[in-house]
């Protein structure tokens, strides 16, 4: 059983910390937080090419991760690869140790940095979920079978404001059928949203770490300017704590924010655990935690 | 019906750059409901052919045809007593008509003067939009008549994705989320049940192109297996 497995089975609230895979690789940038965030928080995530812009794999970076004697976890989108390659991306990360796993659909490539790459969605999210699940039942998706198992710890992303919700949580209920054993939010800004949601998920044997982020001026800057387009809300009442005109500043009055939400989160159970996005970096990673008090 | 839009003049022009007596072959089909390659469209490329040669000093003698439909030998045929009179085609019809007249007079160089742009209808005067990519395992019945293949950008056939934002598409908000549409239809319709079943892995090999069907009752005709 993994570490991050354990720690929600047991209640411990884990920290899990996401970290910036280069476009490029230099990993140094990607690993500066390590060594000040290593006692305090459960694993560390690579994203998959996240915003469908080009970094260096979350394999590789969970790999590295891993012979770091760190809990890594692994991102997988449907994006960019057939049922082939992710059932064997799959079989890969967990040959190299790689146990949890965070599947989603992916960002789409108009999106993102390479607008005319072929789109692939050759599964979707459950899909991919299925499949994981018969590869640790000894199967690929041909149902032909495997030399070996793999023993994987599956996660999904789900939306608490989604809007409208129920095709949302029709898709939470396959994700969850389909073998997800804990879910990941997009950023949490309007903890109420997140509180009715809770329940609407209680009824469900599965594990929920809310993402807590440390917002960028640009996300802000969208905000104000009516360009919002982001599956999370922000209150008024935040973007106006949000003033700071010096883009340090600003990073440090996020990096608060985000401890307070933080802490409200946990204190209120309104999580398993948290998944922390501080644009990568150690300091507002440190800033978050000490001001959750964690 | 299958929606097409008229290249860039200029390189159509380029391509047929090398001939002097050029034949461009319309389709009376879908290319001429859409606007882009029926009888007028075949007489306005044709009139700017001949304008830029004339331009340019250059002589160019075009001829101008329309058909009922490219993708037809029926109708195609007919054109065998004549094309060898010109030193290219240009052809106005979608990929399938080019190819199949391409096919038939293939003595002589073809061009297109279209790029195909999808299956589609005809939603108003000028607007077309896209309904199929012809998948070859067709879930309407199970998602309210709405395609999620085609409507949905990812083609995700279990539920929207997470970037679905007020029930506008996360790729192009100008466009309706196709799982919002197909969750409100089967809701209305009381069938929501259909959709909470989950949709195995799509089976691509249904769809190895190129494409050929044999009707059954001709199964004998063409030597293939009942």
């Amino acid at each position: 059983m993994s570490r991050l497995n354990k720690a929600l089975e047991a209640g411990k609230f884990p920290v899990v910390a996401e970290l910036k895979p280069p476009k490029g690789i230099n990993l140094d940038k990607m690993f500066s937080p390590v060594d000040f965030l290593k006692e305090r928080v459960t694993a560390f995530s690579a994203p998959d090419n996240e915003h469908a812009r080009l970094h260096l794999s979350s394999l590789a970076a969970c790999r590295l991760l891993k012979e770091a004697d760190l809990e890594p976890l692994l991102h997988l989108t449907c994006r960019d690869r057939n049922r082939l390659a992710l059932e064997s991306e799959l079989l890969g990360a967990a040959a190299l140790g790689i146990e949890n796993v965070l599947v989603m659909s992916g960002d789409y490539p108009t999106l993102g940095d390479h607008p005319q790459a072929k789109p692939v969605y050759d599964a979707d999210s459950v899909q991919l979920l299925q499949i994981a699940r018969g590869l640790m039942a000894g199967h690929d998706s041909a149902g032909l079978p495997l030399d070996g198992a793999p023993n994987l710890f599956l996660g999904a992303v789900v939306i608490p404001e989604a809007e409208p919700q129920g095709p949302q949580l029709i898709k939470f209920e396959k994700k969850v059928a389909a073998g997800a054993r804990f879910f990941v939010t997009p950023a949490v800004f309007d903890l109420e949203k997140l509180r009715s949601f809770r329940q609407v998920l209680a009824s469900h044997p599965i594990k929920l770490l809310a993402t807590i982020k440390v917002l960028g001026p640009e996300a802000v800057a969208q905000a104000r300017e009516g360009r919002w387009r982001r599956v999370y809300s922000l209150p008024p009442e935040i973007l106006g704590e949000l003033a700071a005109p010096e883009a340090e500043e600003f990073f440090l009055k996020g990096a608060q924010i985000a401890g307070r939400l933080l802490k409200k989160v946990k204190d209120e159970n309104l999580a398993d655990g948290v998944y922390l996005k501080a644009q990568g970096r150690a300091d507002l990673f440190t800033l978050v935690l000490e001001a959750a008090g964690l | 019906m299958i929606i097409a839009e008229r290249k860039p003049f200029a390189e159509i022009k380029a391509a047929v750059a090398p001939f002097e007596k050029i034949l461009i072959v319309g389709c009376g089909t879908c290319v001429a409901v859409c606007l882009v390659g029926g009888e007028k469209e075949v007489g306005l490329l044709a009139s700017q052919l001949k304008l830029a040669a004339g331009l340019e000093g250059r002589h160019l003698e075009v001829g101008e045809i329309t058909v009922e439909r490219q993708c037809d030998l029926e109708f195609i045929r007919p054109l065998c007593d004549f094309v060898a009179d010109y030193d290219a085609i240009i052809s106005m019809a979608c990929g399938a008509g080019i190819q199949f007249l391409g096919e038939l007079c293939y003595m002589r160089p073809i061009f297109p003067a279209v790029n195909t742009t999808f299956i589609g209808v005809n939603q108003e005067a000028g607007l077309y939009s896209e309904r199929c990519l012809a998948c070859n395992n067709c879930y309407l019945a199970i998602t309210g008549g709405i395609c999620p293949v085609t409507m949905c950008p990812k083609g995700l056939l279990n539920g929207p994705c997470g970037g679905t934002l007020n029930g506008r598409c996360e790729v192009d908000p100008d466009k309706e989320c196709a799982w919002s549409q197909i969750y409100q239809r089967l809701e209305h319709q009381g069938r929501l049940e259909l959709i909470k079943e989950i949709l195995p892995l799509h089976p691509h090999d249904r769809r190895t192109t190129p494409g050929v069907v044999i009707h059954p009752a001709y199964k004998r005709r063409y030597g293939a297996h009942e």
